[in-house]
């Protein structure tokens, strides 16, 4: 008899899961309020964003391309058939998806679902019924929503959220962004590109809080350049809307407050777990004080039938670690004895420059007393980055000096997101430095960037000076 | 001509070490016997010194540098002919050593190889039906609960693939076939109960039988899986037929620093998938990667010595978040730390111990040490009551032979020793060290005092060679300089007792017509209860006190 599992909620994490669990012969139930798969990731963050990330890169490109001889006239903006080809993005993706849900005789059901006891749902449909479903095995995945500030909160059309952010109601002149993690820094870069004057205000005394100093730097630089403000030490004590804005009140480091008026205000603080309505207190489920479920390593909650991924387990919140971890979970359920035990989870910034790292980064080697060394090759030693006009990156590499195994890496610049998956694979296979130096990388690419950082550490590398320090 | 100079056998089980300082550069003039580099082992800090003398050409190591044993360190000019030859008969000497070895392991292949001539199927091709039984399972096991059948009629199936699987109140196991053949007939059926000796299987096979397969002893947390699973079922008597899945927490692997084993997704998933913890697999690749094959070998391995597991049925338990509490630190332990968790866990998980507590009366001894020590003239050869005991353990140890032993469980012999060396316990600013002082019964007190201090310094400046810290036969460990009244020291495994000291004081003791005051001593002895019985203890620890009161006794009888 074949096994059965409902997944609840069909963002990368659950739809992954599901997908398997068919792939697998499960009998297999998908449970989400959308018409199609796909959740935050495909309707409201990482591809809505993206395609308009690349617009701006567009944009900005051609702007610099006057450095290089070819100079285009400003370019004009039609919001409209903008949004309308971010929509159709997202349609496709996850139209594709709903295709595929079909292919693999999956039941999907769209309406959201609650527990009435440890082995049964209730699920209301978007049309209205009302049912009870007896479930083998489920698997939590509804993912996180989006955290205000309660006394930020103010009711107006101009305080954007990540979501109707996405949405582009206009091209405002000035934009405050709250919060300079990745969401904040990632939209406001499309903002930027597309004309607004943006600025960034951040409680914490850095940008992109976590992310190694020297990788945020080439960052920095570029957006100081590129927005109107940047305020760190600093947060909004006080909005209010006004005719044709909102007034906010900033007090910074030493407690004095200014007051300036932005036509929009982007609400960018992190997310929370998406936990209400789903009745866990009907079942064994624990959570912790801040809300996210409690897993052991195969993913699986207090109540040994239910199991819980992606982002309402915590951080990091990411689609790839969800996937991974939903992945994990169905083959738990299908009696394989695994673990999610990555050796390390990459984290991508799409900003431009991109900021990309995976496994251990220096503030947590130093944080934690772990010995290490770093190898670093600075992008204006690469021949691709200055075809590219764009020397503004580093490649970095964090070393267990006795065994010179990689622990870590770390990458800035034009397409880091993508380079970063060598250095996963790197770290999951155990790699040393001499596996990099002695990987041929093709030239002339950005990808030779990593070799020549293992070559740095050898003191050997081709393109840059700098011998071994005894 | 030119010499390379290799990082010569560091002790047992040692393969490489860290080095931590190079004490040459080229161009230097090297003599024999001085030291080349400094490197830090498990055990010891410990300087390596030369096997040649010259001038150095080039040296092949440096500081924060992993060398193995064998790796070459140094490359030197010789100047001389004769030292050169005098270096060769020095490798032949070794060659020597290490052929004996060889011999041994010849044996060794040998004897696996006529094994396998054994298990050569016949020549004609002759075809055997073999019925395969269930074998012995262990002591007071009887039967077991067949929970799954693993072949089938007509299946073509090998030498050493499970045939069955049965749970035992110990243990789930799987049973491995003796023979390799077609399965003819399957006699056991899932959900059923078999009997030792009972059939299992009847196989078609062109081999001789082979011998009772070894039964493969499963890994602790599926144990604990069936355990759970157990009381999860007696819980499941209300709900419905749903299976619970049942969680396997066992071994983490850790986030990526430097704990984390090297080894790629695919191969941490084979090792979970046969029940083994990857960080426990030695790897075989640079830098201790560890490979597919890394892992097959070690599953086989483990099966190949059962029981070689220890610990079964504890359940790791996680620490708790203490930055909840206030504020921390993480640091990481030093070698010897880490050497010295490890090595006393294992001693206090596979030793039974117990402590035995005497008091002796030290009141003529300390006169005695005293008038003594006024006439050393070195302060190094002052009598200390560590040598004295360094002493009077040796003789002891003489007395009571069982002291002086080891058990090798694996093959249920106890070995004893016929050497007398006395391990003593101290402690340095970089942790727990235990010099040894060899062949203790021969020296004399003044001999066992300077050469106690003179280990304690080496321990205390980092200079103790791994020679100095093998071999003990039994330990001492005073802490009566500290003060305290009695302590239950650990074990040093695979030593099987161990002496502790606290401090003398003064008491009142009655003679026989009044209480005197006495100086006494008081004597701790931690011993292993699976080769010493109490009564032995008891009797060894009065003969030390009464050798204490009177040595005379050592003359007479140690």
């Amino acid at each position: 008899m074949s096994k059965q599992v409902t997944v609840i909620g069909a963002g990368p994490g659950g739809y992954a899961a599901a997908f398997l669990a068919a792939d697998l012969g499960m009998n297999v139930t998908l449970i989400d309020k959308e018409k199609n798969p796909g959740g935050v990731c495909l309707y409201r963050g990482c591809i809505p964003s993206k395609a308009l990330l690349h617009v701006a890169k567009l944009i900005t490109e051609a702007d610099e391309a006057k450095d290089w001889g070819v100079e285009f006239p400003k370019p004009k903006i039609n919001l409209d058939r903008l949004r309308e080809w971010k929509n159709e993005v997202v349609a496709k993706q996850t139209g594709g998806l709903g295709q595929l849900l079909k292919a693999k005789k999956i039941n999907y059901i769209q309406g959201i679902a609650a527990f009435l006891n440890s082995s049964t749902l209730k699920i209301e449909t978007t049309s209205g019924k009302t049912e009870e479903q007896k479930f083998e095995n489920a698997i939590i995945a509804t993912g996180s929503t989006i955290a205000t500030i309660s006394s930020l909160d103010i009711k107006s059309k101009r305080l954007l959220n990540s979501t109707s952010a996405l949405d582009l109601p206009e091209i405002p002149k000035r934009l405050l962004v709250i919060g300079g993690g990745y969401i904040g820094l990632e939209l406001g870069s499309v903002y930027s590109a597309l004309g607004t004057k943006v600025s960034v205000v951040e409680m914490l005394s850095g940008l992109l809080p976590g992310a190694d100093r020297d990788l945020v730097s080439h960052l920095a630089k570029r957006i100081e350049k590129s927005y109107e403000k940047v305020m760190l030490d600093s947060k909004v004590t006080e909005m209010d809307e006004v005719k044709n804005g909102i007034e906010v009140k900033i007090q910074d480091k030493e407690g004095k407050t200014t007051s300036d008026t932005y036509d929009y205000v982007l609400m960018s603080i992190g997310r929370k777990p998406r936990t209400e309505g789903l009745d866990l207190e009907n079942t064994k489920v624990k959570v912790d004080e801040r809300g996210w479920i409690k897993v052991n390593k195969q993913m699986q909650t207090d109540d040994p039938n239910i199991f819980a991924i992606g982002d309402i387990v915590g951080e990091p919140m990411l689609a790839h670690k969800a996937s991974h971890e939903g992945r994990t979970a169905v083959e738990v359920i299908n009696g394989e004895k695994v673990s999610f035990e990555p050796m390390a989870i990459p984290a991508v910034v799409f900003t431009d420059p991109e900021i990309a790292w995976a496994g251990l980064t220096e503030t947590q080697a130093k944080e934690k007393n772990i010995k290490y060394e770093t190898a670093k090759f600075p992008w204006a030693a690469s021949g691709r980055a200055t075809t590219l006009g764009r020397s503004d990156g580093v490649t970095k590499l964090i070393v267990d000096p006795d065994t010179e195994r990689l622990l870590g890496i770390g990458i800035c610049g034009p397409g880091a997101g993508e380079l970063i998956a060598e250095g996963v694979l790197a770290l999951e296979m155990g790699a040393n430095l001499t596996d990099l130096k002695l990987t041929i990388h093709p030239h002339p690419t950005l990808s030779e960037t990593i070799m020549e950082a293992a070559e740095v550490f050898f003191g050997q590398s081709s393109h840059l000076h700098r011998p071994k320090r005894k | 001509m030119s010499k390379e100079f290799k990082l010569p056998e560091l002790g047992e089980n040692i393969e490489s070490a860290d080095v931590i300082s190079v004490l040459v550069k080229a161009g230097d003039k090297i003599e024999k016997e001085q030291g080349v580099i400094e490197i830090e082992t498990d055990k010891a800090t410990v300087e390596v010194p030369s096997s040649v003398e010259g001038t150095i050409k080039e040296v092949l190591v440096k500081e924060g540098d992993k060398v193995k044993v064998g790796q070459v360190l140094i490359k030197v000019d010789e100047n001389g002919k004769e030292e050169e030859v005098k270096e060769e008969e020095k490798t032949e000497e070794k060659k020597k050593g290490t052929a004996k070895d060889g011999e041994a392991e010849k044996k060794e292949e040998e004897k696996i190889r006529h094994r396998r001539t054994e298990e050569k199927p016949k020549p004609n091709g002759e075809k055997n039906i073999v019925e395969m039984k269930l074998p012995e399972l262990g002591e007071n096991i009887e039967s077991a609960d067949v929970i799954g059948v693993l072949v089938k009629e007509g299946d073509q199936i090998e030498k050493d693939q499970g045939v069955i699987e049965i749970e035992t109140d110990k243990a789930t196991v799987e049973v491995p076939s003796n023979v390799s053949g077609k399965v003819l007939e399957v006699l056991v059926k899932e959900g059923t109960k078999a009997k030792v000796g009972d059939i299992l299987i009847k196989v078609e096979t062109s081999e001789e039988t082979g011998e009772v397969p070894e039964i493969k002893q499963e890994e602790p947390a599926k144990k604990e899986v069936s355990d759970e699973k157990k009381k999860e079922e007696e819980k499941r008597v209300s709900k419905e037929e749903i299976e619970t899945i049942q969680p396997f927490e066992k071994d983490e692997q850790p986030p990526i620093t430097k704990g984390a084993a090297p080894a790629a997704p695919s191969v941490r998933r084979l090792a979970r998938e046969l029940g083994v913890n990857i960080n426990d697999i030695p790897g075989t690749g640079p830098a201790g990667r560890i490979s597919l094959d890394d892992v097959k070998a070690f599953v086989k391995k483990l099966n190949e010595s059962a029981g070689g597991l220890i610990g079964k049925g504890i359940k790791k338990e996680e620490l708790p978040d203490f930055s909840k509490f206030g504020k921390i630190e993480r640091r990481q332990m030093t070698s010897i730390r880490q050497k010295t968790a490890q090595h006393l866990s294992y001693a206090w998980m596979t030793i039974p111990h117990v402590t035995q507590f005497d008091k002796a009366d030290i009141t003529e001894l300390e006169k005695v040490r005293k008038e003594m020590n006024q006439k050393a003239k070195d302060d190094k050869d002052k009598l200390t009551m560590t040598a004295f005991l360094a002493k009077v353990s040796a003789s002891a140890l003489k007395v009571f032979p069982q002291f002086n032993s080891s058990v090798d469980m694996e093959r249920n012999e106890i070995i004893y020793k016929k050497y007398f060396h006395i391990g003593i316990a101290v402690d340095t600013e970089h942790g727990l060290i235990v010099p040894v002082i060899r062949n203790a019964d021969l020296k004399n007190m003044t001999e066992l005092a300077r050469d106690i201090n003179n280990l304690a310094e080496k321990a205390r400046s980092r200079k103790t060679s791994l020679d100095d810290l093998q071999g003990a036969c039994f330990t001492i460990t005073n802490l009566g300089g500290i003060g305290g009244t009695a302590f239950s020291p650990i074990v040093n495994s695979p030593e099987v007792a161990i002496l502790g000291v606290s401090r003398g004081s003064y008491e009142p003791v009655y003679n026989g017509e009044e209480f005197e005051p006495r100086l006494m001593l008081p004597l701790s002895l931690s011993y292993d209860h699976r080769v010493i019985d109490g009564a032995d203890a008891a009797r060894f620890l009065r003969w030390v006190c009464k050798a204490i009161e009177n040595p005379m006794k050592l003359l007479v009888e140690g």
